[in-house]
């Protein structure tokens, strides 16, 4: 794709320098030091780094034999699966709907960004109230309906016996505004010549979406999808508040590494360390599949 | 171009407020930080005070205080690293003032005395809370804690059994409760998954005395230590016997706190500070009472948990700033003269040698009957658990769950505290 | 036009109104909640505040106690600036790495993902170091302090920002720039006078997120904003509701006030994301 005007490179860090700087002095160097501080023994979070651990390595040998950490990250696999489907599928799903209709798109575009502004403090208290034990409002509608006996009181402790689902409902709520937004702005980019034309040669509305408006739509799907799946490796707040200390075995990298990071300050590093080795792997995995023709050698 | 617009509108905006130059004071500027903020129920108190001192001294008070957490905590210690430490800081006593107390960037209370003698001299030296450091004393407290039982006295008459008192056993305890979970009712309210703090330590207090219990222990096979393992086995047979909340595993304290609030659990176990959440969510709290946890062994059921967990340093950066020295200390004796304690204890415990007066005339119900509570204390220890760092703590208080389901031993994760805490 | 009311619209409107159920419900929620009283929403949380339930408790007692102008406007600053700034460094970052081969391209785009995966609580401490070494953490100038949160939270949003607008550039037609080339446009002019403006969606975008992000962000504020006078919304409502314990009531008074301003900004730039989109969307 590139043509010949682009064969000038002479001042192109000119563009790529702020956004670099700011990245390198805020983000590569402090990491630099948290890959350090991985490989020391660091007694408080904020105190500069001690001695070096004996072997230096110990910390990462600790993360393979962590059971805690096998279970977080079986879990993070199953949430990276349930957030691309359910959080991606949806929000391509609704985004197309919502696309394609006129009366009333203005107010689904705004209220299915409502999920994301709300704090996940107050939408962990609110999941909280939906899946609480007694008096909740699955297990009051479970009542009605007759599915559990109201008479003794039956009740299901959903964060005991569901717990992955009660876990992963709010995250996968909550983030589909998200992607829902990033697609309609890649379906704003598509020329409405196109439709036009199809039109005009006949085409149904289901060709046009499978001929024109999801290949054209690759590229913000491929950005949706390695934003799902960092997102599930690093994602902690909602669980954290409904879930806290992993309870009921709902570890995720995230919350795991979260739970150390003021206990065990050089092994959370590590955590880290291995969350952001994952991360780039599965990205670049991701950006092949989407994209392997277009821009990305690895 | 319009985005270049907003960018440079934005860039103006802040640099408006650039030119906000801080208003210079007559007198000195101190830098405080307290956790006097958020829930805490003297952050009012702490406001007045300082306003009072302003008012009177003609210093300026840049206060910083945030609630006590972790986060906290460790901008306080970072702050320390940093050299931006405040001039003078009210923190805990305890293994979190470890760092900076070993790095001498705070000053010692027999240092402050050689050139102010009358410093923290209303105080009980042997009750300001030495450092675990050195011994020494560093920081001058104002309040105190104490744990207890708070019952629900509604609950207890429908299951037909006694509040319990003063002489009562461990095994009339669990007679209560098997009596109380008969009627339909939660003996306990406890979130063994996120607070099992308060269980912990009584449950281990059990084995010990007050004079032993505030001891970590060598290793998981001594005295101490088989202390801590026959503690944690008795939650587990606590739970095993249905006394705590059917969910207490996954159920939050709120949730639990609401039991116990709204008639449906008896007891609670928490500490001085509670008393407040309680008149606050409750219609009667004539309802309510605090009473001793029973006990067995050398405990006698009146040896409660308490102390003076915090109080205020004057830092280094301060007491080598002429300027400030005479300001920080006029400020601390301020804030921890009797009057002002008193003010601030309320109900809870206090350093002070001619002991705290507290105006009695508005307290509620609960306040009155934590009075008589505090009263018939024959033996008060520290909580052990305030000599282990939040990574020490871990193996036991975030994996109660396993403990009492039988996932982990209780002696493996006594020992693994041990281990971390060696370290 | 003409309208047809075909089942296919029927069970599209359905599915568009139940997801909407369900994203209106937690807001409503919240809003209903912070006009009652904590005990109230003990008893029963879902149930409308109507007659004696109905109280404005929360609110007067936020507005009475706290500074809450002070906060919105620096929360405004805060998040516009760092809006603005990453609007304008990503969007000539992503446009390079979008067009340009070059040696060192693929590191820069590594570089990229990984940036996006480093949690805060891991890069906070060696940048607290670095900013009290330069003097904004604690100073007695509020643009100083404001200035310590600004700064890392641009560097934080970034990644998420050029990866977005490299999806979005990728799919503009070259021809365009071509075209501005052959007229003479150097980069600079080709960027700015074409593929800024053909941008304008996704950069709306980019700025809405990061402008939330940098908003809600309360633990970059915690370590920076120490005194009232330098304290966002966020950290504000934070103090708010600590303070009230579990005192639902006031919790969500504070949610409320947080979310209103995301929303009206959200509103007020809704309609770029949009624009092109309805001409091209539906025929037939």
């Amino acid at each position: 794709m590139s043509a010949n005007i682009y064969k000038h490179k002479k001042l192109i860090w000119v563009f790529l320098l702020p956004a670099f700087l700011f990245m390198l002095v805020y983000l590569y160097y402090p990491f630099v030091q948290n890959i350090l501080n991985s490989f020391q023994h660091i007694k408080y979070m904020g105190t500069a780094g001690g001695e070096w651990n004996t072997p230096w390595y110990v910390n990462y040998t600790k993360l393979l034999s962590d059971v805690k950490m096998r279970i977080a990250l079986k879990n993070t696999v199953i949430t990276i699966a349930a957030t691309i489907i359910g959080q991606v599928g949806i929000a391509l799903l609704l985004s197309l709907l919502v696309s394609n209709i006129k009366l009333g798109a203005g107010f689904f575009r705004t209220v299915y960004f409502f999920p994301i502004v709300i704090s996940a403090t107050a939408l962990g208290l609110l999941f909280n109230l939906i899946f609480l034990y007694d008096k909740g409002m699955v297990n009051q509608l479970l009542q009605f309906a007759g599915y559990l006996d109201r008479e003794s009181n039956e009740l299901i402790d959903w964060k005991s016996k569901h717990a992955m689902f009660t876990m992963l409902t709010p995250v996968i709520w909550q983030y589909v505004g998200f992607y829902f937004v990033i697609l309609l702005t890649g379906l704003s980019g598509i020329p409405a010549e196109l439709y036009e034309a199809a039109t005009i040669d006949g085409s149904t509305k289901r060709q046009m979406v499978r001929y024109i408006t999801l290949p054209l739509l690759r590229n913000s799907i491929g950005t949706c999808v390695i934003l799902a799946v960092t997102g599930a490796l690093k994602v902690f707040d909602l669980p954290w508040t409904m879930f806290v200390n992993g309870m009921s075995n709902t570890w995720l990298t995230g919350t795991y590494m979260y739970s150390k990071v003021y206990s065990d300050v050089d092994y959370a590093s590590s955590i880290a360390v291995f969350i952001v080795i994952l991360g780039v792997v599965l990205s670049a995995a991701v950006n092949r599949i989407f994209r392997q023709n277009d821009d990305f050698e690895v | 171009m319009k985005k270049k617009m907003v960018l440079v509108l934005a860039g103006m905006m802040a640099v408006s407020t650039a030119f906000a130059v801080p208003a210079a004071a007559d007198g000195v500027t101190l830098n405080v930080t307290t956790t006097y903020a958020g829930e805490d129920s003297n952050a009012q108190n702490y406001k007045d005070s300082v306003a009072a001192w302003e008012e009177e001294t003609g210093n300026k008070v840049e206060d910083s205080s945030a609630t006590s957490d972790e986060a906290f905590k460790s901008r306080i210690i970072m702050d320390f690293e940093a050299g931006s430490e405040p001039d003078v800081l009210f923190f805990f006593n305890g293994v979190d003032a470890n760092q900076f107390v070993e790095q001498g960037k705070v000053v010692s209370i027999d240092e402050i005395r050689e050139a102010y003698p009358d410093y923290a001299g209303n105080m009980k030296d042997d009750l300001l809370g030495a450092s675990p450091v050195d011994g020494v004393n560093y920081s001058v407290p104002v309040n105190g804690y104490w744990e207890g039982m708070f019952v629900n006295k509604q609950v207890l008459e429908e299951a037909d059994v006694e509040v319990p008192t003063a002489d009562m056993t461990w095994d009339e305890f669990l007679a209560e409760c098997e009596a109380i979970k008969g009627a339909g009712y939660t003996p306990i309210a406890a979130s063994l998954q996120e607070i099992p703090h308060y269980w912990f330590e009584y449950a281990i207090y059990n084995f010990q005395s007050a004079e032993t219990h505030n001891t970590v222990p060598e290793s998981v096979d001594d005295e101490y230590g088989q202390a801590w393992v026959s503690g944690l086995n008795d939650i587990k047979a606590l739970y095993e016997a249905g006394y705590f909340p059917e969910n207490t595993l996954t159920a939050t304290d709120a949730e639990t706190f609401q039991l116990f609030t709204g008639d449906k659990a008896a007891f609670l176990i928490d500490g001085s500070w509670k008393i407040g959440g309680i008149a606050e969510a409750v219609d009667d709290i004539e309802n309510f009472t605090v009473v001793n946890v029973p006990g067995k062994g050398d405990r006698k059921t009146t040896d409660e948990i308490g102390g003076l967990s915090m109080g205020y340093y004057i830092t280094r950066k301060a007491w080598d700033d002429e300027e400030k020295r005479d300001a920080a200390v006029s400020f601390v004796s301020f804030m921890t003269s009797d009057e002002v304690v008193s003010k601030f204890a309320g109900v809870s415990a206090t350093a002070l040698k001619e002991g705290a007066s507290p105006d009695t005339s508005e307290f509620n119900a609960l306040q009155i009957d934590a009075i008589d509570y505090t009263a018939s204390f024959t033996g008060i220890s520290p909580a052990v658990q305030d000599n282990l760092s939040a990574a020490a703590r871990e193996p036991i208080f975030a994996d109660m769950a396993s403990i009492v389901n039988g996932d982990v031993d209780a002696a493996d994760a006594v020992a693994a505290v041990l281990e971390a805490n060696a370290e | 036009m003409k309208k047809k009311l075909s089942p296919g619209y029927v069970l599209i409107y359905l599915f568009l109104i139940l997801w909407a159920l369900t994203t209106i419900f937690p807001l409503a929620w919240t809003l209903m909640n912070s006009f009652k009283d904590k005990k109230m929403i003990y008893s029963n949380s879902f149930a409308l505040p109507t007659g004696i339930a109905f109280s404005l408790d929360n609110y007067r007692n936020i507005f009475a106690n706290y500074d809450i102008v002070s906060a919105y406007r620096n929360s405004f600053i805060i998040s516009g600036t760092v809006a603005a700034a990453v609007i304008l460094f990503s969007g000539m970052a992503a446009y390079i790495l979008c067009r340009y081969r070059f040696r060192g391209r693929n590191l820069l785009i590594l570089l990229l993902y990984a940036g996006m995966m480093f949690p805060i609580y891991s890069t906070i401490i060696p940048v607290m170091r670095m900013q009290t070494k330069w003097g904004i953490v604690n100073s007695p100038y509020v643009w100083k302090n404001l200035l310590s949160v600004i700064l890392p939270q641009i560097a934080g949003n970034m990644s998420f920002a050029i990866i977005v607008l490299m999806g979005y550039i990728r799919t503009l037609p070259v021809e365009l720039e071509e075209a501005a080339y052959m007229e003479g446009c150097n980069m600079f002019g080709t960027y700015f006078k074409v593929v800024f403006p053909l941008c304008k969606p996704s950069m709306v975008t980019v700025g809405i997120f990061s402008f939330l992000w940098s908003y809600n962000d309360l633990f970059t504020q915690m370590f920076f904003l120490r005194t009232k006078e330098n304290w966002a919304i966020t950290i504000l409502l934070n103090n708010i509701a600590s303070k009230e314990g579990v005192n639902y009531g006031a919790l969500f008074a504070s949610v409320t006030l947080i979310v209103i301003p995301v929303l009206i900004v959200y509103m007020f730039l809704n309609q770029y994301i949009i624009k092109g989109m309805t001409v091209g969307a539906v025929k037939g």
